[in-house]
Parts: structure tokens; sequence; C-alpha cells
């Protein structure tokens, strides 16, 4: 990854805006998502139930409706029925004569009436439209009826029911004309309904607060007296019906009248059929379908709500998931960071290596050029003593320096390959025989003996043998350098697996054993530090002890140390089988 | 006693130059040659008894040369010395047939000690 990417995005330049682009439109999109694959499908589902139900709720109440209509026009028929059946009976089965008597009349009114007020007079009217006789209220027995419409409609269709008329009485009022015959001659029998009893049965039915029930003729004139739309014997606004059969049912929207506009009714419409009158029962409909319609409402307001709801929660949702992509980006980018971080120190690594190499060549020559000084000055016969002492002085102090340049160098190098860890298998009894053998020839030449006592079966590790190596190097070295002089001296090493035991993974065991100085108990304890180091300086050729201390414990391991001053010290090192999780991860190849 | 045959193969030449006069200067007969190639045609016509050979040289390097000898059957002792602080060459050095290594810069009383014993060595076998 190039260095200058994301340093643009550590500076919020224009990747970062980009960025923030691409974050809102990933947000959007996950919002639109979410609309699209929840809220609408919700709509359309809730929408179509809706609807699909409402129209079933509309369905029944329009069937209800229809049905009260036609109880009500039954009742209505019933009543007109029974009441022309009654006059029809009396007409056919009494005489002209035995009726003319008022008495009996009067009997067959009473009669008539007993259950209740149903006619309010009743009169026998000869053919010629003269009163015979009158059981009622008002004054008509001088009226004459020839020219009456009714009157010649009696005649001819052998009963007659009026609409709604003022007639001499000047009350609104209808009348059941049934005509008899006598001796050839026809008189008519005829009765006023009660006009009270009729309307209170047609107009009694509570329908609501909106809703009326009334009569209308075939010329439109209302016959009962409506709760709202007008008045008894008033022409409705009503259009005109044409007959049918049955129980009409519809819906309608009333012209504006008055300049007011009438809000939409539900109209029931039923023709009788004697006479022929229109029973319209009307409502309006928001009062017919308030239950419809408040359902409705209740649905649509929760679906909306619900639909709202997903909406929030799905801009929450997709706002937190942006948020996780961000942050998992900024994640990346840090190991990104990282990354190219290694990969300057791998870089820098092989740089110094680089450098180290280069620069121990000169260093070699410096060395040889001052030996050969050294050398010339040893052959000159007479040398001022203060002028050889000087010279010496400076040779000691020049190759000092240079073996300082050389630690120097030998770190860097040290630590270029550190930054490189290569886990392989190694076989450590093996890998121990090679390490001793590079240094056994200079310690054997010291009198210094090599014993190993190496376990047959110790099983591979897997670990980074360069590491390795340098460790054990170091450890036996010291160890060689702490006999030094003595003439004599033994390093044992010994290698064991340490079996699982208090459920504790398996380790390889190794002793570096020396019969050497040892180390005091005031240094003991810091051997291990950094910076610490008991040689005198310029001396040290081998790794710190820290460092060993450090590359242990990286390869999962530990060591340990004991010693007795003047005789020996021992160190105990303990590695794992495998590596340790995070060195596996910090693997760079 | 004559004085011990050794070879000096180095790509540095006031390297060689020095290590000759400095070596001759205590009792050896030194050649110096400056590539792998120049040592081992210098193998063919001389019998040497130890050899010191960096391992970083242009050309053939100081392994190569080591294969290609033992190939043509040179047996000589043979010091590695190098700037290279590498362990890992000195091994393969090692198992290649180098009897030891030194780390340039170093002093020349190492060096001598470490000719020494190559020497005995080699005179102590038939």
């Amino acid at each position: 990854m190039p260095v200058s990417k994301h340093d643009e995005v550590a500076n919020g330049g224009p990747i970062e805006r980009k960025r923030r682009d691409r974050y809102r439109r990933l947000f959007r999109r996950f919002v639109l998502l979410a609309v699209f694959c929840s809220i609408a499908p919700l709509l359309a589902v809730g929408w179509a139930i809706n609807r699909h139900y409402t129209d079933i709720a509309e369905t029944r109440m329009f069937s209800g409706f229809r049905n009260e209509v036609g109880y009500h026009h039954k009742i209505i028929e019933m009543f007109l029925k029974e009441l022309r059946s009654k006059l029809s009976l009396v007409a056919w089965t009494h005489s002209r004569e035995h009726l003319s008597n008022p008495a009996n009349l009067n009997k067959i009114f009473e009669l008539i009436n007993q259950k209740g007020g149903t006619i309010t007079d009743l009169g026998v009217i000869d053919h010629e439209g003269r009163h015979l006789a009158y059981i009622g209220p008002y004054d008509l027995m001088d009226k004459n009826y020839s020219r009456s419409f009714w009157f010649r409609e009696a005649l001819e269709k052998g009963i007659y029911i009026s609409d709604m008329f003022l007639g001499f009485r000047l009350e609104p009022h209808f009348i059941i004309a049934v005509a008899g015959s006598h001796n050839g001659e026809k008189w008519i029998l005829r009765a006023t309904v009660d006009t009270e009893a009729f309307r209170s049965l047609v107009e009694n039915v509570q329908i609501g607060k909106t809703g009326e029930v009334y009569l209308l003729n075939r010329e439109g004139f209302f016959q009962t007296n409506p709760r709202f739309s007008g008045h008894i014997m008033e022409k409705s606004s009503f259009p005109l019906e044409q007959i049918h059969e049955g129980i009409q049912v519809k819906t309608v929207e009333p012209e504006p009248e008055n300049g007011r506009q009438e809000p939409t009714q539900v109209m029931s419409l039923a023709w009788l059929s004697e006479p022929r009158w229109l029973l319209v029962v009307k409502q309006d409909h928001s009062e017919a379908f308030n239950d419809v319609n408040h359902a409705n409402y209740a649905v649509l307001v929760f679906l909306h709500l619900s639909a709202l709801t997903i909406l929030i929660v799905s801009v929450f949702i997709s706002r937190h998931m942006v948020n996780l992509i961000r942050r998992q980006d900024q994640e990346a980018d840090i190991l990104n960071r990282q990354l190219t971080q290694a990969g300057k120190l791998a870089s820098i690594g092989q740089l110094s290596a680089g450098v180290a190499h280069e620069i121990n060549n000169p260093l070699a020559v410096i060395m040889t050029e001052l030996q050969i000084v050294v050398d010339a000055a040893q052959e000159v016969p007479e040398m001022d003593k203060a002028f050889g002492a000087q010279l010496h002085g400076s040779a000691k102090q020049i190759f000092m320096q240079i073996q300082r340049c050389k630690q120097i160098t030998t770190n860097l190098l040290r630590f270029s390959r550190r930054t490189e860890s290569m886990i392989e298998t190694v076989h450590l009894n093996k890998f121990i025989k090679e390490v001793i053998g590079l240094i056994e020839r200079e310690a054997t030449t010291s009198g210094i003996r090599f014993s190993t006592d190496l376990d047959e079966n110790l099983p591979a590790i897997l670990s980074d043998p360069s590491q390795l190596q340098q460790v054990f190097l170091s450890l036996i070295t010291n160890a060689v350098e702490s006999m030094e002089g003595r003439g004599h001296g033994s390093i044992t090493i010994r290698t064991r697996l340490r079996d699982s035991a208090e459920g504790l993974s398996p380790k390889i065991r190794v002793e570096i054993a020396d019969t050497g100085n040892g180390i005091s108990t005031d240094h003991i304890d810091s051997i291990f530090d950094p910076y610490f180091c008991a040689k005198p300086a310029g001396r040290s050729a081998g790794l710190g002890l820290s460092i060993c201390y450090g590359i242990i414990r990286q390869l999962g391991g530990d060591i340990a140390v004991q010693s007795n001053p003047g005789e020996g010290t021992e160190f105990f090192i303990h590695f794992p089988l495998r590596p340790p999780t995070e060195l596996l991860q910090q693997m760079v190849r | 006693m004559n004085r011990p045959k050794v070879l000096i193969v180095d790509d540095e030449e006031i390297f060689v130059q020095n290590m000759s006069r400095l070596l001759g200067k205590r009792g050896y007969e030194v050649t110096g040659v400056h590539s792998g190639q120049a040592a081992i045609d210098a193998m063919e016509n001389n019998e040497f008894e130890v050899m010191v050979l960096d391992l970083k040289m242009p050309g053939m390097d100081g392994l190569m040369t080591l294969k290609t000898m033992k190939k043509l059957g040179r047996s000589v002792e043979t010091l590695i010395l190098t700037g290279h602080g590498s362990i890992d060459t000195a091994l393969d050095a090692v198992k290649l047939g180098a009897y030891d290594y030194l780390t340039k810069p170093c002093a020349i009383e190492q060096l001598v000690a470490k000719l020494e014993i190559a020497l005995r060595n080699r005179r102590t076998q038939p």
C-alpha cells in the first residue's frame, strides 16, 4: 500500500471525503433496502388485506341494511294487507243494510280497532256517493264523493287505497275503500287509516342519529313525515324511481341544496305493492359505516405506524451497521499502517544488514593497518620511550574502538534478523550437536570438555532455528568464557521431554551446566536485565543474556538460572512444542 | 621448520596485502588471491595447508568456491573469515568442510590461533 494513501486518509484529504460519501451512499442504500424489502410489502399487503376486509364489512353492512329494510317493508305491507283483508271480509260477509245501521257499523268499527287503533272512521257509501252510515269524528254525513277519484276507482277496481290527501277534513289522511255488491248495486265500505298509527309504524324506527324512514308515492310526495327531508304531503327532492322488485340499496351523493352540500347517504328503496308507495330508508353513509370506517382507520393508522417504526428502526440499524463498517475500515487502516510500518522495519533491517557487512570490511582493513604500525614500531631499535608509550596506548585504544564498532554492527545485524521470524521443525538434539560443533574446536584447546545427555525420544519442536542458534551459541559461549584461563572444565548439556503434568502442555527441557566461575549472589537476580554485563567492556562477544531471555520468552518458553560461585552455573530452559499463537500471527512470511 | 603455506582469498586487495604482510612476519608463507576462481587456479598448482576464505566476493562467492573445490577433490583446511556476520552461512560453510569461522574485523592473534589449530590437525592426520 503506498505510503501517501494512508497519510491522505489520516489527514481528511480527498480520500477521506470519498470514504464519507461512500458511507453515506451505503447508509442510503441500506435504508432503501429496508423500505423496499419490509415497508413496501407490509404496506402493500396491509392495504390489500384492509381493502379486502373493508369490502367484506361493507357488503355485510349493506346486507344488514337490506335485511332491516326488508323487515320493515314486510311489516308495513302486512299492516296494510291485514286492514284490507278485514275490510274486504266485512264487505263480503255483511249486507249493505246491516252495515247501514250505525249500531252495527259501530260494532264492526270497534272490532277492527280492538287490537289498537288502526282506523279513525268507517263509512258506508252508496253507488251515488252518498254516505249511508258513518262512524267517526268528522262531520261527513252530507258529503258526496261521486266526483272523488277514489270513489270511482273503488267502484271500478273493487278495492282502492289512496295516497295521503287532505280531503274534506283538511288533514292528511288516506283511505282504504272496498266495494261491495247489493242486489246488483255496488256500494263502498270506506275506512280512514289511523294516520298516527300508520305513521308511527313507519317512522318509529331508530336508525342512528342521521337515519330516516319515509314513504313516497309515485309522484314523489311524502306520505309520512320524514325526520329531516321534508314534510308530509310535500314533494321530495328525491328523483323519481322506477318501480322495481325487491330491495335496492345504493349509495347516493345528493346535489347541493340551498348552497349546502348534503353528506353521502346510504339509501334503501322498496316498493310496496298496494298502494304503490316507495319505502325509503336512508342514513348518512358515515354513520352507517361508522364501525367499518373506524376499524379501517385503526388498521391504516396501525399499518402506517408500523411502517414508520420499521423505517425508524431501519434508519438506526443502518446507521449502526454503517458505523460498524466504518470502524472495521478504520481498524483495517490501522492494520495496514502497522503492516506498512513492519514493512519499513523490514526494509530498515535489510538496509542495516547491508550497512553492517559493508562497515566490517573497512574495519578489518583498519585493524590490519593498525597491526602493521604496531609491528613496525616494534622493529624501531630505539624509540623514544614517551613516543613508544603513546603509540602503544593509542594502538590499544584504536583496537578497542574497532571492537566496539564490530559489536554495534553485530547487534544491528541481530536486530535486523530478529524482525523476521521463521518457524520450522527443529530437532533440538541435532541442533545442539551442531552448535557444539561450531564451538568445540576452540573450546577443547582451552581444555574444556563437552558432554551431552540427550533424550533420544525427544520430539521435534516448531520454533525459529536462527533465534535458537543465537540463544544456544550465546549460552554455550558464556559457559566457555566462564572457564577461561583455567585450563580445564566441562560443559554438560541435557535434554528431556517434560510430560504434560498438572494440566500443563508438554515442554522440552534443556539444561546447560558448566563448571565455571559461577555468578555471584549479588548479580544473579539481574543477569537477565538489559544493559547488565558482568564482563569487562570489549570482551563480550555473545548476545546479552537479556536478549536470550527475550527470544526464549517470545518463542513461548522460559529460562532460569542456578549458580554456585566458584563451582559453576546451570541454565534451565523450557521450550513448548509449538510456538505461541501470537508469534504465529506475527509472521510476515 | 618450513613455513606453512597459507592461501588468503578476499576481494579487498588492501586487506589481502596487509594480511600477507602481517602473517608473513609471523612465520607463514602467504599467497593472496582476490577471487574464488583465482583461488581454484592457485590450488591447481600449489599445495596449501590452510585457506582463509572470505564469503562475500563478486563472481564466485565463498560457498561456491568451497563447493567447487570439494568437487575437484581439493582438500585444504579452510577458515572462513567474513564481514558477513550471519551464523547461517557459517553453518553452511562448516557443512561444506570449513573447520571454523571468524568475523571481520578480528585481531591478528585470533587469526593466528585458529590457523595453528588447523595446522596441528592437519599435521597430526596422516
